[in-house]
């Protein structure tokens, strides 16, 4: 659609290359017959006493004009390769352009300024840099304007057409101002159906625009739509699902456990050795339970933690940090496997969490060192960064949270922001923590 | 893709040098040795029989080749008077024109308002060796169209009264002296208009020929302004002139006087030029014509207002606008025109008179006429055409000239014919004149 609009400008500009240059062979080869029969006839005493002045030379003009006008066309063809258009190029041959057709104006004493039309086409369709289309403009505008002949003559002798057409029979006068006036319409016609195939061009880019604008808007709103519904029915199977657990798991566990306690009552004043027996098997149901739940749960939870292993989960961590900022991060795992119980693992998890983040965040640290290793009946976690740490601890770091963490596991933590910032917390391994 | 954008690069590159080496074919093709191009007509300007009109050419040319040396002078050879204008404008119109060439005063005007003939004020003001003051300021100021020379003088001619001196002396008469006036004119008329034979018809007169224009002229008076947008027909001395034009010819009793009246011996004065005083003064002309009675010529009539002044003709040459070779040109037309040898050379050659003060009014311009006269004729000395020429009146050149005081003397014409009355007659015609001169 777009190609052939432009196919139809790129004919518009064609078409008026080619009306301007025969209607500039038309003067000139007009003149110069004309001044040919005016001498064969002996009438040019008679003639010159009937005009305000005469060009130069007729057959020079001719010459000339013919000439210059090759040069157009070759200058014309040379913008339209494919990679001179739009270039600085382009604009060096709308200069040579905008000169040829003064040329060849001011060869002709003015009669015909039609080829400023040419000029005005070529600018509107090359210049894509709207300041120096506007300059461009307006020069030829002022151009066509000031080109004009019956302005011109006022203040200089210029000769006109219209005398040498006078010199014919009146029937040959009204065929050649027939011939003269169709091809000025015309190019005036050509040039405004020119504007209006470009200004149809500019109008469907911008309307295209709009409508592309539209159509993603609303894939956009639908998208949202979609995200709300999808989120919806995840919370729902979700909901779904943790009901199923409680129902299949805890449940069934619970629901063994009063049976178990019902017979437990049942039998405590007549067998004492037989309920203690009944409890030790709830108490194993119990734990049971627990352990399900723990799966449940942790089936449950989505985090890293849960999926890797605590190492690996750091180096995760550690890797997508260093990626997102300029830091370089070094995690220490100290060479030995270490278990941790889940609570642990995520503490751990998030106390290097946060500190990264406070390191990267408040220290504008470039390097930071992780430390997990044990020591002796202890779990020593150090995170220190080579930052501009800080005099004074302030809460709002995040450190009241760890401190609380890590006093749920029974453990120390210590914070120093002397040189860089150091984080070093103690944790006391569990042992025969049966969990597990 | 790539190898057919070459190829349209190449092409494209051939034509332009194709349109290249026709351009320059064209420019090489043209002559170049320097040839200075001259028009001129065959036979004099002024109507009266010229063999020699190439002698002083030739000659001027000659020095100038001598002078420059590889340049030629060409000229055309062959063009009558009567054709030249239109020869010139046929030259003019393809562009062709001599660089410089002889410009009829009915041309003159119009040549200069479209632009062919060169605006000579720059070379004048840049050439230090030439000093306007040495033509006659009648002369020059006739190659002044708006105020801008454009044109030189090369040759003038005044017009002067003729005198048939064997019918005044038959009449008893004296010969008057240059300082006559219209009243002393009108005297001679009246007495020697006379029917000689007694039948009843008029055959013997005291003028013809002499006109309206030439009256207004030694009246004082002026035809037109000098931009011709307006006329002075209603100016007193316009109407005096016209009046007394209509007292003559009231003599004759409605009879027409010719020329061949003139020829015959009968009629007392007559004006022409001085080119046909020179004409008829030598052989063998002297015996065609006029070789009846004797005669001679002095300055016309001076008007109540005005003085013995009469319409100077000058022949104009100037330099083609689109010359190439304008120094050459100007070299050349100041050597035809304000050379004292060349000049001189026309009073030898040309029936005319020499546009340069010096050479009309030297001892050696009367030897030279002189000699081509019979002996005992008294030459019309060069002081006296000095102050005919100087004091001259040249028309105005403005490009309507030629037609309106054409359409004035017929006009003038019909009034002299009607017994209307002048004044209001001459008011009326100045209204149509000068909407005429306007339009």
């Amino acid at each position: 659609m777009r190609e052939k609009k432009e196919y139809y400008t790129g004919m518009f500009q064609w078409a008026m290359l080619v009306l301007n240059c025969a209607a500039v062979v038309f003067i000139c080869t007009f003149i110069y017959i004309t001044t040919n029969r005016i001498r064969a006839h002996y009438d040019a005493r008679n003639f010159l006493g009937n005009v305000m002045t005469i060009p130069d030379n007729p057959r020079t003009n001719l010459w000339l004009c013919m000439i210059l006008l090759g040069l157009l066309v070759v200058n014309f063809i040379f913008r339209h390769f494919p990679r001179t258009e739009y270039s600085r190029g382009a604009a060096f041959s709308l200069v040579v352009e905008l000169l040829i057709c003064v040329v060849i104006m001011y060869r002709l004493d003015f009669n015909y300024n039609g080829l400023l039309l040419l000029v005005f086409a070529d600018v509107i369709a090359y210049i894509k840099d709207s300041k120096a289309k506007m300059g461009f403009l307006l020069l030829a505008i002022g151009g066509y304007l000031l080109a004009d002949y019956e302005l011109l003559s006022i203040y200089m002798p210029l000769f006109n057409m219209m005398d040498y057409v006078r010199y014919y029979t009146f029937t040959s006068q009204q065929w050649l101002s027939c011939i003269w006036n169709t091809m000025i319409s015309l190019n005036i016609i050509l040039f405004v159906g020119y504007c209006f195939s470009v200004i149809n061009i500019q109008r469907g880019t911008i309307e295209e625009v709009n409508e592309l604008y539209h159509e993603l808007q609303n894939a956009n709103e639908q998208l949202s739509e979609y995200a709300d519904m999808a989120e919806k029915m995840a919370q729902t199977n979700e909901r779904n699902r943790i009901a199923r657990e409680i129902h299949d798991t805890l449940g069934h566990r619970l629901t063994g456990i009063i049976a178990g306690l019902d017979a437990c009552l049942a039998l405590a004043d007549v067998a004492p050795q037989e309920v203690k027996k009944q409890l030790s098997v709830l108490a194993d149901v119990s734990r049971e339970g627990i352990k399900e739940v723990r799966r449940s749960v942790s089936e449950l939870r989505p985090d890293a933690v849960e999926r890797l292993s605590l190492n690996a989960s750091i180096r995760k961590m550690v890797t997508d940090m260093g990626k997102m900022s300029d830091t370089q991060i070094y995690f220490d795992a100290g060479g030995e496997k270490l278990e941790f119980g889940e609570d642990e693992s995520n503490i751990i998890y998030r106390i290097i969490q946060e500190s990264i983040t406070n390191a990267v965040r408040h220290g504008h640290a470039g390097q930071i060192w992780v430390t997990l290793k044990r020591i002796d009946g202890e779990v020593l976690l150090e995170i220190k960064d080579d930052g501009i740490g800080c005099k004074e601890l302030k809460s709002g770091f995040g450190t009241r949270h760890m401190k609380e963490r890590i006093e749920m596991l029974g453990g120390t933590i210590a914070f120093d922001g002397q040189k860089g910032f150091k984080v070093t917390a103690h944790i006391p391994i569990r042992w025969g923590e049966t969990y597990d | 893709m790539k190898i057919l954008r070459k190829r349209r690069d190449e092409s494209i590159l051939i034509l332009f040098f194709l349109m290249l080496i026709m351009g320059m074919a064209y420019w090489f093709t043209k002559p170049h040795t320097e040839v200075l191009e001259f028009g001129m007509f065959t036979g004099s300007n002024w109507n009266v029989a010229n063999a020699n009109s190439f002698v002083i050419i030739d000659k001027a040319i000659a020095r100038f080749e001598e002078e420059h040396p590889g340049v030629k002078v060409h000229y055309y050879s062959g063009v009558p008077r009567d054709e030249y204008s239109e020869w010139l404008s046929r030259k003019i119109l393809a562009g062709e024109e001599p660089d410089v060439f002889m410009v009829l005063g009915s041309d003159f005007d119009q040549f200069s308002s479209i632009g062919i003939m060169k605006n000579l004020e720059e070379l004048i003001e840049a050439d230090e060796t030439f000093d306007e003051e040495k033509y006659f300021s009648s002369a020059l100021s006739t190659g002044k169209y708006s105020n801008v020379q454009y044109a030189l003088p090369y040759e003038t001619v005044p017009t002067l009264m003729f005198v048939n001196q064997t019918l005044l002396i038959k009449e008893g008469i004296e010969m008057p002296g240059s300082d006559w006036n219209w009243e002393d004119m009108y005297a001679i008329c009246s007495q020697v208009t006379r029917d000689l034979d007694g039948d009843g018809i008029l055959d013997q007169f005291g003028i013809c020929n002499y006109d309206w224009q030439d009256a207004v002229y030694s009246n004082g008076g002026k035809i037109f302004q000098a931009n011709g947008k307006n006329c002075f027909l209603a100016d007193e001395s316009v109407i005096d002139a016209v009046k007394y034009i209509r007292q003559l010819n009231e003599l004759y009793q409605g009879q027409k006087v010719v020329r061949e009246d003139f020829n015959e011996g009968n009629v007392a004065f007559m004006p022409l030029t001085f080119a046909e005083y020179r004409t008829y003064k030598t052989y063998p002309y002297r015996i065609k014509r006029y070789a009846n009675f004797k005669w001679d010529c002095i300055t016309m009539p001076a008007g109540t207002d005005g003085d013995n002044v009469s319409q100077v003709d000058t022949l104009l040459m100037g330099i083609s606008a689109n010359t190439r070779k304008e120094e050459l040109a100007w070299e050349f037309l100041k050597l035809l025109t304000y050379d004292e040898e060349i000049q001189t050379q026309i009073f030898s050659h040309s029936q005319g008179a020499s546009v340069l003060r010096a050479v009309t009014q030297s001892a050696e311009m009367e030897e030279i006429v002189q000699a081509e006269m019979e002996e005992g004729e008294t030459v019309i000395s060069g002081r006296l055409l000095g102050k005919v020429i100087e004091e001259g009146y040249t028309a105005p050149q403005f490009k309507k000239y030629e037609q309106a005081l054409s359409l004035t003397d017929s006009e003038v014409g019909e009034i002299l014919e009607d017994d209307a009355t002048i004044e209001s007659d001459m008011k009326i015609l100045q209204r149509t004149i000068n909407s005429y001169l306007q339009q």
